[in-house]
C-alpha cells in the first residue's frame, strides 16, 4: 500500500514570460509551467529556485494561473537574499519550479458569501481565490485588501456599494471590480482611496450590519501577517463564522520530508506540530488561534 | 522489484542487504519514506536505501519554530526529533511502505541508553531492514550528540542496541568531536556493523533586526555543500579504522552531484548519502547514479566496489596515504 499523494507535485524548468515591478519592492513574475498551471488551486504555492547560486528554494504563493495557456503568476515582495536574487532574473531565462504544493482553500458551498481578507504578501492567494469564485454562479465573494506599500494593481473609485463601510473606503482594485467582485482597500500609511486602518476594520464594518440569515451564509478566508490573521480569527469567533487562514514559515523541502516548516496546531488530541507545506498552508483559524 | 541484474555495476551488498545502487536518502530529510513520492518522476526504486526520520520511545513535538535557515552554501536545521514514537511508527507507518521498492532503515534516538535499547528492540520486531543509531543529533538537549561526542558513551549505546537486535546496526557519527577515529574504534568493539559519516555540524544564526537567534532552538545543525570537505575528511579518517574490519561506511555531508559522490567513494565510503541536496533538486538521485555509471565506464571499471577506498598515494610519497 502506498500513498494517494504520489506524483502530485511537478518539477518544471519554467521560462520567465514576464517579470516587472508594478510598485516599489513588489514584483510580478509570470512563468511557463503548464503542469503546475493545470492543477493549481487557490492557497497552493510553488517552491521556486530564485537563483542557481542559492542552496535553497523559496516558497511563493500563486496569484493567478492560466490552465489553458499554461502559465502561473506570482506577486512577491523583495525581503531577503532569495527574493533579491529573484528580482534580478530576466524575461526569457528559466527557473526551476516545483508545484502546485499544499492544501488549498476549500470554499464552503453552504456559505456562498465568501469574505476574502488579504494583507501585504498575503494578497495573492486571495486574488486567486476571487478569480476562482467569480466562475461559480452561486458564490458572492467580497474582497478586502490591506497594504503598507502602494498596491501593485491600479486603484479606482468603486462603483459598487458595500453597506456599513467607513466613508474613507472608496478605492477598489480595478482588476477585481472588472471581475464583478466588490472590493475595498485599507492602508495604515494613508494611501488615497484606502481606509486609514486595518483590513479587519473593514471586515468588522461589513459583518456588523448583517442579519442572522445572511451571516449564516458567510465564511472568512484570510492570508497575511501573523497579527492580522490572529485578529481575523478573533473576528470569526466573535461573529461565529467559519474561517480558513493560510500560514507561512521558513521552508526547506516543501514536500513534507523535513518537518522544518511546522507550526503548532490545536487538535482534539492536544497540540500537534503540522507542516505548513503539505498539511497546510491553509488551516482552520480556530485550530491555529483557539479561544 | 528492480530487475535482478547481478552484473549491474551499481548494485551493492551493504551489511548483507541488497541495495539497487549506493545512494541512500538520509534521515530527517525524507520523513518516513513516502514524502518525496509526491514529486512526479521521483521513485523510491531509484535509491539503494532510505533512512527514516529519527524515532524515540514516545512521541516528541520537536523544537519551536523557526527550524530552518539558509546559510552560505548550506542550511541550518533544528527540528528536534519530532516523531510520533516508535510504537506508532511500527504499527501505523511501516505497513504503508512498499518494501519491494527499496531498503528501509530505521533511525533510533533517545535521551538515555535504555531508550535507545527500547526503540531498537521494537524495530527488531518489525520488517525494517536495518537500524541506524543516531548518537549525533545536535538539536536535542539530552542524548544525541551528547552521547556521540564521548567514545565511551557511544560504545555503551551501541552495545545496548546490539543486545536487542541481529539486524544490521549502522552508527551515525558526529563531526562535532575531537577524535572520530577513537569513537569509531570503540563502536566497532561494541558491535556496530557499519557507520554513517557524518551528521550535521553545530551552528547558529542571528537576526540583525531583533538581535535574537533565528532558530527556536538557538543552535542547529549545518548541512549542505558548505560541509562537504569536512565530511570527506571524516570519511577518509573513519575508513582507516573501519575498512580493515570489513565495516562499510555511508559517506554523507554536502553531496550534491555525481562528482561529490565519487569523491566519497574514493575516500572510503561504500555508499553515499543524499539529504539537503534533495531540497534543491528532488530528482537528483538518478543524475548522481548516471554520473557514477559514466565515471565507471570512463575508468574501465566493472563495479562501483572497485572505487571504494581507491584513493591513491600522492606522487613522491612513499607507501600508502597516511591519515593526518
Amino acid at each position: 500500500m502506498t500513498s494517494a499523494h504520489r506524483g502530485t507535485i511537478f518539477l518544471e524548468t519554467a521560462r520567465i514570460v514576464a517579470h516587472h515591478s508594478p510598485a516599489p519592492e513588489q514584483w510580478l513574475l509570470t512563468l511557463e509551467a503548464p503542469e503546475c498551471a493545470r492543477r493549481a488551486a487557490p492557497g497552493q504555492f510553488v517552491h521556486l529556485q530564485c537563483d542557481p547560486a542559492l542552496p535553497m528554494r523559496r516558497p511563493l504563493s500563486l496569484l493567478r494561473v492560466n490552465p489553458d495557456q499554461g502559465w502561473v503568476e506570482i506577486l512577491y515582495k523583495v525581503i531577503g537574499q532569495g527574493t533579491r536574487q529573484l528580482a534580478q532574473q530576466q524575461t526569457g531565462q528559466a527557473l526551476s519550479v516545483m508545484g502546485p504544493i499544499g492544501q488549498p482553500f476549500r470554499p464552503d458551498p453552504q456559505r456562498p458569501r465568501a469574505l476574502l481578507l488579504g494583507g501585504g504578501v498575503g494578497m495573492p492567494p486571495m486574488i486567486f481565490l476571487a478569480d476562482r469564485l467569480r466562475r461559480d454562479p452561486q458564490a458572492k465573494p467580497c474582497v478586502f485588501l490591506g497594504s503598507e506599500l502602494p498596491f501593485p494593481f491600479p486603484i479606482r473609485p468603486s462603483r459598487v456599494l458595500i453597506p456599513g463601510l467607513p466613508a474613507d473606503a472608496i478605492g477598489t482594485l480595478a482588476l477585481l471590480e472588472d471581475w464583478g467582485i466588490p472590493c475595498r482597500l485599507s492602508s495604515a500609511r494613508g494611501q488615497p482611496g484606502c481606509h486609514a486602518g486595518y483590513v479587519t476594520d473593514l471586515a468588522r464594518a461589513y459583518l456588523t450590519p448583517l442579519d442572522a440569515a445572511t451571516r449564516d451564509q458567510t465564511a472568512l478566508y484570510a492570508c497575511g501577517p501573523e497579527p492580522m490573521l490572529r485578529a481575523v480569527a478573533g473576528l470569526a469567533r466573535e461573529f461565529d463564522l467559519p474561517c480558513q487562514v493560510s500560514l507561512e514559515e521558513f521552508m526547506a523541502c516543501a514536500v513534507g520530508g523535513c518537518a522544518g516548516c511546522v507550526v503548532p496546531i490545536h487538535t482534539a488530541n492536544g497540540i500537534a506540530m503540522k507542516r505548513v507545506c503539505v498539511d497546510g498552508p491553509v488551516f482552520p483559524a480556530a485550530a491555529v488561534y483557539p479561544a | 522489484m528492480a530487475p535482478a541484474c547481478p552484473d549491474d555495476p551499481l548494485r551493492i551488498r551493504f551489511c548483507g542487504l541488497d541495495f539497487a545502487n549506493p545512494v541512500v536518502l538520509l534521515s530527517g530529510c525524507v520523513g518516513f519514506g513516502e514524502e518525496y513520492t509526491r514529486v512526479a518522476g521521483f521513485s523510491n526504486r531509484d535509491v539503494g536505501a532510505i533512512c527514516l526520520k529519527g524515532t524515540t520511545a514516545t512521541a516528541r513535538l520537536g523544537n519551536a519554530p523557526h527550524r530552518i535557515w539558509e546559510t552560505t552554501g548550506g542550511m541550518l536545521n533544528a527540528i528536534g526529533l519530532q516523531n510520533p514514537g516508535v510504537e506508532a511508527v511500527v504499527r501505523d507507518i511501516l505497513p504503508t511502505l512498499d518494501f519491494s521498492e527499496t531498503r528501509f532503515i530505521a533511525n533510533v534516538s533517545g535521551s538515555t541508553v535504555e531508550e535507545y535499547a527500547e526503540v531498537t528492540r521494537r524495530f527488531d520486531d518489525s520488517p525494517i531492514d536495518a537500524i541506524e543509531i543516531n548518537i549525533s543529533c545536535p538539536n536535542v538537549k539530552e542524548g544525541g550528540v551528547a552521547f556521540g561526542n564521548d567514545p565511551e558513551m557511544s560504545a555503551r549505546v551501541v552495545a545496548a542496541c546490539r543486545q536487542q537486535t541481529s539486524k544490521p546496526l549502522i552508527t551515525k557519527l558526529s563531526p562535532n568531536q575531537t577524535d572520530i577515529q577513537a569513537n569509531a574504534r570503540r563502536c566497532i568493539e561494541a558491535g556496530s556493523d557499519a557507520f554513517a559519516v557524518i551528521n550535521t555540524l553545530q551552528g547558529m544564526a542571528v537576526d540583525l533586526r531583533t538581535r535574537r537567534a533565528i532558530l527556536g532552538n538557538i543552535q542547529g545543525g549545518l548541512s549542505g555543500p558548505a560541509i562537504k570537505p569536512i565530511a570527506l575528511l571524516k570519511v577518509y579518517q573513519v575508513a582507516q579504522i573501519a575498512r580493515p574490519h570489513g565495516i562499510p561506511i555511508i559517506g554523507q555531508g554536502g553531496i550534491a552531484s555525481a562528482e561529490d559522490a565519487l569523491e566519497f567513494l574514493i575516500a572510503g565510503a561504500s555508499a553515499v548519502g543524499v539529504g539537503t541536496a534533495l531540497f534543491y533538486d528532488p530528482l537528483i538521485v538518478p543524475r548522481i547514479t548516471a554520473g557514477i555509471r559514466a565515471y565507471l565506464d570512463a575508468q574501465g571499471m566493472r563495479h562501483v566496489g572497485e572505487l571504494v577506498g581507491s584513493i591513491q598515494a600522492l606522487s613522491g610519497t612513499p607507501g600508502a596515504p597516511h591519515c593526518p
